[in-house]
């Protein structure tokens, strides 16, 4: 028991600077909100839970005294199991509404033509490739600019990807045969990593890129440049 | 040094050094080991347990070669746990390709291999004897169920040895997994063993099925039983839904693999399809390894507790539940593809509302305890040790149903640690707390509680140790499936505490191992037939359990029958005339159906033609020798001239 105690702490005391507990955008927020509110919620289960067990151990282990006592045939007791039918509900429905909220939210792609940066993502086996609207392509870097929309198109050439950069948004699979659609806006300036999340063969583990997001300015110089 | 280049016939051959350091250790260490059984005169002991159709029988085998695969796969673990101890480590072969083969034999063995059976082992020895039946309804079948596991099993186990593992994951998503992707034997491996072993765990449900609810001792009503058949049945359904699923999707696989069929590629395929048939069988499967979890444990904690189960009803209506909710969740597993916001919150919600089952047996377990008087001693441990642990397992399942979050924890190691934690949790620790339980009923002997007490301690901390990092280096950005990680990734310290964890788990092992050789090592005298002062019918027979152990029925009418009996000082009234009992005669015949399979499957794997119509074949002749000759005729004939008289 003490372990778990020891280990919550830990938890804590780290999650400050875990990647997706730090995120740079509204996407990337609202997951790291559930992600707390998960955490908080579950952890009222893990209290009463634990309460009860180190109570009950500790009280009713078998001692010289009770050695030979023979307990009470107990049947059950409605009250107590309403009670802890109806506690989980409630609990989880304060998780379950957020959840709806979120998860549509995070689908849902809107249709701005003026403002949105298009990224053409392409997974293959094992490296990513970023095309601008303009043409430009790049390999390891993936260039945003901060506070505006960005859509990805993810599609693949070969097997089955993941299209994740921790601190930005959670992952999409880029799936052959299928365009895939995620929409952040980036609100930080920074270098972020970027990663694929879905297992894809011998070098799955290689299969990375950084994200950089710059400012809106730095953004278009660097497009309309030929520097990678 | 990584491979090493072998010239045969003009032929080179270039084999990585982990395999030929095998094939050593194989031929250094099996002839000692033959040599043993033959000096200790232990081949007839040996020949009969492999025709014998009895179930305390075909249970031991279960559990000894689910405890053999276990630890293969365990030492696979350790394998992983070195090479991830460090950033960018390259630890002797295990990088790229190697790691891929490492990782996937360690999650298809443990799923299929070591925890499937292993509870199918321990139905087999418990629930008959639980439930007053001389034996399973179908013998003949049990034992063909059991040869079908370990034949699935050796095929699979053999893969690394021709250097040829399955390499995609225990998964195994298309299109990574089909010929275009990945050419050659080694994932035919993966589809032959999963298929040979997956027949015999539908037949073992079957068996289940029919055996508990036909065959309880007079007054016995179904609301009478102890827990685990009772989750043993609701297991057996849901094997009965889950099983046939995978057998399809590995027949599409296959049909992909071999004959270029598109099911899960081209214009008519997609690879999703597979994704969806995988996980309509991969959910039921997490249920069908916990449900007979929670039953050995509803039974242990009832026992060592000295009380019956609280809230008896809840508990098995509870059971229920699960295993009809966890039919209707596999697309949690799914939340990244892009099935849309509806889809994912419907699956987000009906993961959500298996946690209140759930949490009610938890909360019964807890109030068994109550008022109780709580026994400390080994399978209790284990038991003690599965509530918080499970609980802490169950409430990451619940963070990862919330659909969008899950986005950010899918396929990282977040889910690794959640899944270690609700599996082992729950059916490792059941598990071990069975086979302590159930060892006397097995063996007669006891096996020492101070050791056992040892081995709890130290899986125990280990476990934790491995596992609760895992968390937090899965929502610091670690994907799961990755051989080598970075110093700026920032995951070096928990993937080290990882890896000491996992050695702390193997060490705890060798005290399992060192507790069987001691009860064994000399002949001490027989426990007797109820050494944990039981309330359930299994304590009622002599240890080990009999081939006929009911031969005069008993007489039911409560739950709990026994202690009743101990408590009133009553003797359980018994039934004079007995029902007809299942007939077990040796038999040899499952043995050459296994073998049959294991050339038809050979045939597959390697694309030989002429073995597979071989194969096949004989497969066929079997089943038609079988259909006309029954070798329990003349005990048929015997009993019926029997009953004339």
């Amino acid at each position: 028991m003490k372990k778990l105690l020891m280990l919550t702490f830990l938890f804590l005391l780290s999650g400050c600077n875990l990647r997706t507990l730090d995120p740079v955008s509204e996407t990337a927020s609202d997951q790291a909100f559930l992600i707390k509110l998960g955490f908080w919620i579950m952890m009222v289960v893990v209290g009463v839970v634990t309460i009860l067990f180190v109570a009950f151990t500790l009280k009713y282990r078998e001692t010289d005294k009770n050695r030979y006592d023979i307990p009470k045939h107990e049947e059950g007791n409605r009250t107590l199991e309403i009670i802890w039918t109806v506690l989980p509900i409630i609990l989880l429905v304060c998780l379950a509404i957020p959840t709806v909220i979120i998860t549509y939210q995070a689908s849902n792609i809107s249709a701005n033509p003026e403002e949105t940066v298009h990224v053409n993502v392409t997974g293959e086996q094992f490296k990513w490739t970023f095309e601008y609207e303009n043409g430009k392509k790049t390999h390891e870097k993936l260039v945003l600019p901060v506070n505006r929309d960005v859509i990805f198109h993810l599609k693949s050439k070969d097997v089955i990807h993941s299209f994740w950069v921790p601190r930005l948004a959670g992952k999409k699979d880029v799936i052959p045969g299928t365009v895939n659609k995620l929409e952040v806006v980036p609100n930080k300036t920074g270098t972020y990593q970027g990663k694929c999340a879905e297992f894809c063969g011998i070098l799955h583990a290689d299969m990375r890129f950084t994200t950089e997001v710059v400012s809106q300015q730095d953004f278009e110089e660097w497009l309309s440049s030929k520097k990678k | 040094m990584n491979v090493m280049e072998i010239n045969i016939f003009g032929e080179l051959l270039i084999i990585p050094t982990d395999v030929i350091a095998a094939w050593v250790l194989m031929i250094i260490g099996v002839p000692p080991v033959l040599y043993w059984i033959t000096k200790k005169r232990h081949w007839p002991l040996i020949w009969d347990y492999a025709t014998s159709t009895n179930h305390r029988k075909v249970g031991t085998l279960y559990i000894f070669f689910s405890v053999l695969f276990f630890f293969r796969a365990g030492i696979d673990a350790l394998l992983i746990r070195l090479q991830l101890a460090t950033p960018e480590n390259q630890f002797w072969v295990f990088q790229g390709e190697k790691y891929n083969e490492i990782f996937t034999t360690h999650g298809t063995m443990m799923i299929f291999f070591v925890a499937t059976p292993l509870l199918i082992g321990l139905m087999n020895v418990a629930v008959p004897l639980q439930i007053g039946a001389n034996d399973l309804a179908f013998p003949f079948l049990n034992l063909i169920g059991l040869y079908l596991f370990v034949t699935g099993g050796t095929i699979f186990f053999l893969a690394f040895f021709f250097n040829a593992a399955p390499n995609v994951g225990w998964t195994a998503y298309t299109p990574l997994s089909t010929e275009d992707f990945t050419s050659g034997p080694n994932n035919n491996y993966y589809i032959m063993g999963l298929q040979v072993s997956g027949l015999g765990t539908i037949f073992a449900a079957i068996n289940m099925i029919v055996t508990i609810l036909r065959l309880r001792a007079p007054g016995l009503k179904l609301t009478r039983m102890p827990l685990f058949p009772w989750a043993t049945l609701f297991t057996s359904f849901l094997i009965l839904v889950a099983f046939p699923v995978l057998a399809i999707a590995l027949l599409l696989l296959q049909f992909d693999r071999f004959y270029g069929a598109t099911f899960f590629l081209g214009p008519q395929g997609h690879p999703v399809y597979w994704q969806h048939l995988f996980w309509i069988f991969g959910h039921p499967e997490v249920y069908i390894l916990a449900l007979p979890a929670f039953g050995i444990f509803s039974d242990i904690i009832s026992n060592f507790s000295r009380k019956n189960v609280f809230g008896y009803t809840s508990m098995v209506l509870s059971l229920a539940l699960i295993g009809l909710l966890g039919l209707m969740v596999w697309a949690h597993h799914m939340f990244t593809v892009g099935l849309g916001p509806f889809a994912n919150t419907f699956f987000a919600i009906t993961t959500m509302m298996i946690a209140v089952p759930t949490g009610i047996k938890i909360f019964n377990w807890l109030f068994t305890m109550r008022r109780g008087v709580i026994r400390m001693q080994t399978p209790m441990m284990f038991a003690l040790g599965f509530i918080p642990t499970f609980v802490m397992g169950g409430v990451t399942g619940v963070m990862l149903a919330s659909a969008a979050a899950d986005m950010q924890y899918h396929d990282t190691y977040f889910v690794v640690a959640h899944f270690h934690y609700v599996i082992i949790g729950s059916t490792i620790f059941g598990a071990f707390a069975g086979i302590y339980y159930w060892y006397p009923k097995i063996t007669g002997k006891m096996l020492n509680d101070k050791l056992g007490k040892w081995h709890f301690w130290l899986f125990l901390i280990g476990f934790h140790l491995t596992f609760f990092p895992q968390h937090l280096a899965g929502l610091n950005g670690m994907p799961r499936r990755v051989y080598d990680y970075t110093w700026e990734d920032g995951v070096f310290v928990y993937n080290f505490i990882s890896t000491i964890g996992a050695f702390l788990m193997g060490g705890s092992m060798l005290f399992l191992i060192w507790n069987i050789y001691r009860a064994h090592r000399k002949k001490e005298e027989n426990v007797g037939g109820d050494p944990w002062d039981g309330r359930t019918l299994e304590w009622t027979v002599p240890s080990p359990s009999p081939e006929h152990p009911f031969e005069k029925m008993p007489i039911i009418d409560r739950r709990d029958m026994l202690w009743w009996a101990k408590t009133q000082d009553k003797p359980i009234p018994v039934e004079e005339h007995p029902r007809a009992i299942p007939i077990s005669t040796p038999t040899v015949q499952p043995m050459l159906i296994a073998a049959a399979l294991f050339i038809l499957s050979f045939g597959f794997i390697y694309h030989w033609i002429w073995v597979q119509v071989v194969g096949g074949i004989l497969v066929l002749v079997f089943f038609v020798n079988r259909a006309f000759k029954d070798e329990r005729i003349p005990a048929y004939e015997k009993e019926e001239s029997e009953d004339e008289y």
